[in-house]
C-alpha cells in the first residue's frame, strides 16, 4: 500500500513536471523575470531571516510584541469600518445621484489622499490642542473648549482612516460608474427598492472592487510611521524602527517585518478567499454610464452632508489648519525655491508612476496570457512591497544595487574609467524603489478592472490570429483605461508624500516638497512644515482634477 | 486630453532623464571637476544652517551638497555605500549617534589644533574622531502655579511619591530621553536605572506621547506639573510664530536639575570626518567654520542652543536661565549605554 502510494506521488510529481514544461510559454518566463527584479529587494531581506533574530528578540516578544500586535489589531479592525463607511457612501451617492456640487465633490474626495498622513495627524493635534484652533475659536465667542485628546489610537484610526479612505472610494466609485447600469435596471423593472438594490445588488458585484482599495488602505495603516509615533501608539512599524535604530539590531527588525509581511499575506488570501468562487465580468463592455437619480428636500440635504463630511474632515479642516500656520510662518519660510522644488518632485512623480504602471500591466497581462495558472498567484509576491516600510525597502533595494555598481566600477576600472556610483545615488535607485514600494497602488486598481473585461473579447481578438500585444493595444487597454490612469493618479500622489525611501536614495541636487515638509516636522516645527505640505497638495491636485474630467468624459 | 498627458508623461520623462545623465556625468568625474565639494550627511533639518552652509561657501568656493536624514538612516547608508561613500561629513543633533558611528568605523580621527583647542575636552572625542558643535540641556518645566521649584532637585528625586501623576514626558523611543538614561545608568548604575524608569512610569500624568513642545503645552494645560524638556525647543517656542506659544511657554518656570552634584544632563550636536571622505580637507574646513565665532552665533542667536566655544555668549532668551552646572560625563559613554537604556525603557513599560 504503502509503495504504491509512494510511487503515486512520484508520478504526480513527474506529470507535474511535465504539465509545467508544457503549460508555462514564454510569458510565464517573462512574468517570473519581472516579478524577480521587483521582489528582489523582498528577498533580500528575506535572506537576512535565515541569519536569525538579534539578541535582543525574545526582550521584544516579552515586553513588546502583545502591544504592537493588539494595536495594529485595533487600528486595521477600526480603520477598515471608517474606510469603508466613508468611502463607499460616497461613491455610491455620488455616482448614483445629482445634487447640489457633486462634480466638485466628486474629485475633492480624492483630495486627502494628496495629504501625508502625519501631517493630517500633526493638523488635528493642533486643531484640538492646548491653545489650538477650536481652544481659540471657543475663547473667541466665550466658551471653554472641552479639550478632546486626540493623541491616542482611536484618534490614530480616525486620523489615517479620514486621510486613506480615498482609495475605496476611488475604486468604488470606478466600479459604480461603469458597470452599474444594466443591473440597476433592471433592478427598477423588478421593482426592487433603492436600498435593498444597494446592499442586495451593488454592494456584492463591487466586492472586489472594494476590498482591492480596502488592501491598498490597510497595508498604508499597517505602514504609518510619523503619525503613529507622535500619537504614542505603538505599531509593528514603530517597533521595527526602535529595534533598528535604538536596539541597534537590523536582524530583529527584519524579524518585525517579516511577521508584517505575513500578516499582509494572511490580509491578501482572505481577500482571494472570499471571491474565490465568484466571476466578476460583465457581459457587455459597451455598458452605459450610470444614470444619476435627482434628489428632493431631506433626502437632498442628507446626501449632500454624508458626501460633505469626509471631504471637510479629510481636507478642509487639515487645510484650513495649515494654511492658518501657512500664513504665520510664511515670513521666514517662503521662498522661491520651493516652486523649483515643486516641478522636481512633479517630474520625479509622474515617472515613477508612468514606470510603475507599466510595471503592473505587464505584471497583470504577462500573467494572463501565461498558460500556468500558478504564476498568477506568484505575479501577487511583486505587491508585497507596498507592505514594508518604506525605510527597510531602501535597504532591500542598496544591497544588490550597491554590489552590482561596486562590480561596475571593478570592471570599468580595468578599463581605466572611474565610474563612482553609478545606479546609488542617482535617479535610477530612486525610480526602482519607487516601483517596488507603490507595485501594489498601481496593481490593484488595474487588476480589479482588468477582472471584469470579458475574456470573450480577447479571446475572439486571438482567434482571429491577432497577437497578444496587439490585441492588448487595441481592445483591452481602451476598456481598462478609467483603472489605468486611476492607478497612475494614486501612485503619483503616494510619490509626492513618500518620505523615508526618498530620504535615503535621493540625489543629492534634488529635493522633493514631502522632504521639504518632513525636515521642519522631525524638528518640531510643525507650524513651519505646512507651506510645503500645501505645495504638495496643491501639486497632487493638478493630476486629480485632470484624471475626473477623463473619467466624467467616457 | 491623451495628447496632452502623453506630452506631459514625456515631458517629465525627459526632464528626469535630462537630470539622470547630468549626475551620471558628474559622477563619472568627480576629481577632475574643478569645484570643490564637501558632502554633508545631516541629521540638522534647520533652517539656520542653510544659512551657515551659504556662508562657507561664499566665503571659501566650496560647494555644500546635503543629504538630510534621520542619523541612524545616513549611518545605515554610508555603512552600505563603505570605500564608494560619497560622505564627507556626518553631523548628528546626539553624541549618541557619534560614538556608535565611530564604532562602525564610519569616522577618522583628524588633526585639527582649532577643533582640539576651542572645544572644550568632555565635548569632543578622545580620538578625534567627532567634535560637539553645540549643546543642549535637558532641563524640567514646571508649572509656576502649581510648582515650588525648591521643591526640585535631581533627575533621581522625580521618582518621589510626591510626584505621582504629575509628570510629562515624550516616548522613549526619542533620543533625548534615551541620551538621558544612558547618562543616568552611567552615573548611577545599571540598577538604579531601572528603579528610576520604573519610578518615573508610576509617576507620569499620562502615557507618552508627543513632541517635548507638547508637555509643554500639557504643563499649562493643567493635565501635569512638571515636563521633562530639551532646553531649545523652549526658546523655540518663545520666538514661535504663533502666538499662543509664546504665551505658553512664557507660563512655565524652567529648572536646571542637579545642580548640587554632578551637574544638569547635556547633549551635543555634532560632526566628523567621514572614513573614506573623498574631499577630507574641505570636510575639516567645513567642520573648523562650524565651530567657528561666525556659525557660533547663528547656532544660538536663530535656534536657541547654547554655542561649544566659550567666547560667543548664548542668545539672550537662554542667556537669561542663567549659567549652570553641566554634567561633564565623557560622551562616548551616551553612545555606549544606550541600547541599554532603551532595553530598561521596555522593561519598566515607558512607552
Amino acid at each position: 500500500m504503502k509503495q504504491v502510494g509512494n510511487k503515486d506521488e512520484a508520478f504526480s510529481l513527474k506529470t507535474r513536471i511535465k504539465r509545467l514544461k508544457r503549460d508555462s510559454n514564454k510569458w510565464s518566463v517573462f512574468t517570473l523575470a519581472i516579478v524577480f527584479f521587483l521582489a528582489l529587494p523582498i528577498v533580500f531581506i528575506g535572506v537576512e531571516l535565515f541569519a536569525g533574530p538579534g539578541e535582543s528578540w525574545s526582550h521584544i516578544v516579552d515586553y513588546l510584541l502583545p502591544d504592537y500586535i493588539g494595536n495594529s489589531f485595533f487600528l486595521v479592525f477600526f480603520c477598515s469600518i471608517l474606510v469603508l463607511v466613508f468611502g463607499v457612501s460616497a461613491a455610491w451617492f455620488v455616482s448614483r445621484y445629482e445634487f447640489p456640487f457633486r462634480k466638485q465633490m466628486e474629485w475633492l474626495l480624492i483630495l486627502p489622499l494628496a495629504i501625508p498622513s502625519y501631517i493630517v495627524g500633526y493638523a488635528y493635534a493642533g486643531i484640538f490642542d492646548y491653545g489650538g484652533s477650536m481652544d481659540l475659536l471657543f475663547r473667541e465667542v466665550g466658551l471653554t473648549f472641552i479639550r478632546i485628546d486626540i493623541m491616542n489610537r482611536a484618534g490614530l484610526a480616525f486620523v489615517l482612516s479620514i486621510s486613506l479612505f480615498p482609495y475605496v472610494y476611488v475604486s468604488a466609485r470606478a466600479f459604480f460608474l461603469n458597470q452599474a447600469n444594466n443591473l440597476l435596471e433592471a433592478s427598477k423593472m423588478l421593482g426592487v427598492s433603492e436600498v435593498k438594490t444597494f446592499f442586495r445588488l451593488m454592494l456584492p458585484l463591487a466586492r472586489p472592487a472594494i476590498v482591492a482599495g480596502l488592501v491598498l488602505v490597510l497595508m498604508e495603516v499597517l505602514n504609518d510611521y510619523g503619525a503613529a509615533k507622535y500619537y504614542g501608539v505603538n505599531t509593528f512599524t514603530t517597533g521595527i524602527f526602535r529595534s533598528w535604530f535604538s536596539l541597534e539590531e537590523p536582524q530583529t527588525a527584519v524579524y518585525l517585518s517579516a511577521l508584517l509581511i505575513l500578516i499582509i499575506f494572511v490580509l491578501i488570501l482572505i481577500e482571494k478567499w472570499q471571491v474565490r468562487k465568484m466571476k466578476f465580468t460583465s457581459s457587455k463592455s459597451n455598458s452605459k454610464q450610470i444614470q444619476r437619480k435627482p434628489t428632493k428636500g431631506i433626502m437632498k440635504g442628507f446626501i449632500f452632508s454624508v458626501v460633505f463630511l469626509p471631504i471637510l474632515l479629510g481636507f478642509v479642516l487639515p487645510v484650513v489648519q495649515l494654511i492658518y500656520w501657512a500664513v504665520l510662518t510664511a515670513a521666514t519660510v517662503f521662498d522661491m525655491e520651493f516652486i523649483m522644488i515643486s516641478v522636481q518632485s512633479f517630474a520625479i512623480a509622474i515617472a515613477s508612476a508612468v514606470i510603475t504602471v507599466f510595471f503592473a500591466l505587464i505584471l497583470i497581462y504577462f500573467s494572463k496570457w501565461s498558460t500556468l495558472s500558478a504564476i498568477k498567484n506568484i505575479s501577487r509576491v511583486g505587491v508585497l512591497g507596498y507592505a514594508i516600510p518604506g525605510a527597510v525597502i531602501a535597504i532591500g533595494i542598496m544591497i544588490p544595487t550597491l554590489a552590482l555598481d561596486k562590480w561596475l566600477i571593478n570592471v570599468l576600472g580595468n578599463f581605466g574609467i572611474d565610474s563612482g556610483l553609478i545606479i546609488n545615488g542617482t535617479l535610477i535607485a530612486l525610480l526602482y524603489a519607487y516601483a517596488v514600494r507603490f507595485l501594489a497602488v498601481a496593481y490593484n486598481p488595474i487588476d480589479s478592472t482588468a477582472l471584469k473585461v470579458d475574456n470573450s473579447i480577447p479571446d475572439s481578438s486571438k482567434v482571429l490570429g491577432v497577437g497578444n500585444l496587439k490585441t492588448f493595444f487595441k481592445i483591452e487597454f481602451p476598456l481598462i483605461k478609467t483603472g489605468v490612469f486611476s492607478a497612475v493618479i494614486l501612485v503619483f500622489i503616494d510619490v509626492m508624500k513618500e518620505l523615508p525611501l526618498t530620504l535615503i536614495l535621493k540625489p543629492y541636487h534634488i529635493d522633493t516638497l514631502a522632504v521639504k515638509a518632513f525636515e521642519y516636522a522631525s524638528d518640531e516645527m510643525v507650524m513651519e512644515a505646512s507651506i510645503p505640505s500645501l505645495f504638495i497638495i496643491f501639486t497632487a491636485m493638478i493630476p486629480v482634477i485632470f484624471l475626473n474630467k477623463l473619467l466624467i468624459k467616457k | 486630453m491623451k495628447k496632452i498627458l502623453l506630452a506631459i508623461t514625456a515631458f517629465s520623462l525627459l526632464a528626469s532623464c535630462g537630470k539622470d545623465n547630468k549626475k551620471n556625468e558628474t559622477t563619472v568625474t568627480p576629481e577632475s571637476s574643478k569645484d570643490q565639494v564637501v558632502n554633508v550627511y545631516t541629521h540638522r533639518h534647520y533652517e539656520p544652517d542653510q544659512k551657515i552652509f551659504k556662508l562657507f561657501e561664499d566665503k571659501t568656493g566650496i560647494k555644500v551638497k546635503v543629504i538630510n536624514a534621520s542619523a541612524d538612516e545616513l549611518i545605515q547608508k554610508m555603512k552600505m555605500e563603505g570605500k564608494q561613500s560619497p560622505a564627507d561629513v556626518l553631523i548628528t543633533v546626539d553624541a549618541g549617534r557619534l560614538s556608535r558611528a565611530k564604532d562602525e568605523g564610519l569616522l577618522q580621527s583628524i588633526k585639527s589644533d582649532v577643533l582640539e583647542q576651542s572645544i572644550p575636552s568632555y565635548l569632543q572625542d578622545v580620538d578625534n574622531q567627532w567634535f560637539g558643535l553645540t549643546k543642549r540641556a535637558r532641563i524640567i518645566a514646571y508649572s509656576k502655579d502649581r510648582v515650588n521649584p525648591e521643591d526640585l532637585t535631581t533627575y533621581e528625586d522625580l521618582v518621589n511619591p510626591k510626584w505621582k501623576g504629575k509628570i510629562l514626558v515624550r516616548s522613549s523611543s526619542n533620543i533625548y530621553n534615551q541620551s538621558l538614561m544612558a547618562s543616568i545608568i552611567a552615573n548611577d548604575g545599571e540598577e538604579a536605572a531601572k528603579e528610576w524608569a520604573k519610578g518615573m512610569v508610576a509617576n507620569m500624568a499620562r502615557s507618552p506621547k508627543g513632541s517635548d513642545r507638547d508637555q509643554v503645552k500639557a504643563v499649562v494645560a493643567g493635565e501635569g506639573d512638571l515636563a521633562i524638556v530639551n532646553s531649545y525647543y523652549i526658546g523655540k517656542m518663545l520666538n514661535s510664530p504663533d502666538a499662543e506659544e509664546v504665551k505658553t511657554a512664557q507660563q512655565i518656570g524652567l529648572f536646571f536639575p542637579n545642580q548640587d552634584d554632578r551637574g544638569t544632563h547635556i547633549n551635543v550636536s555634532g560632526a566628523g570626518v567621514a572614513k573614506y571622505a573623498p574631499n577630507k580637507e574641505n570636510a575639516i574646513a567645513f567642520i573648523e567654520f562650524l565651530i567657528g565665532e561666525e556659525a557660533q552665533k547663528i547656532f544660538t542667536d536663530s535656534n536657541y542652543e547654547y554655542p561649544v566655544l566659550e567666547s560667543v555668549i548664548p542668545v539672550e532668551d537662554i542667556k537669561v536661565w542663567g549659567e549652570f552646572k553641566e554634567d561633564n560625563l565623557g560622551l562616548n559613554k551616551l553612545g555606549e549605554h544606550n541600547k541599554k537604556a532603551v532595553l530598561i525603557f521596555d522593561e519598566a513599560g515607558w512607552k
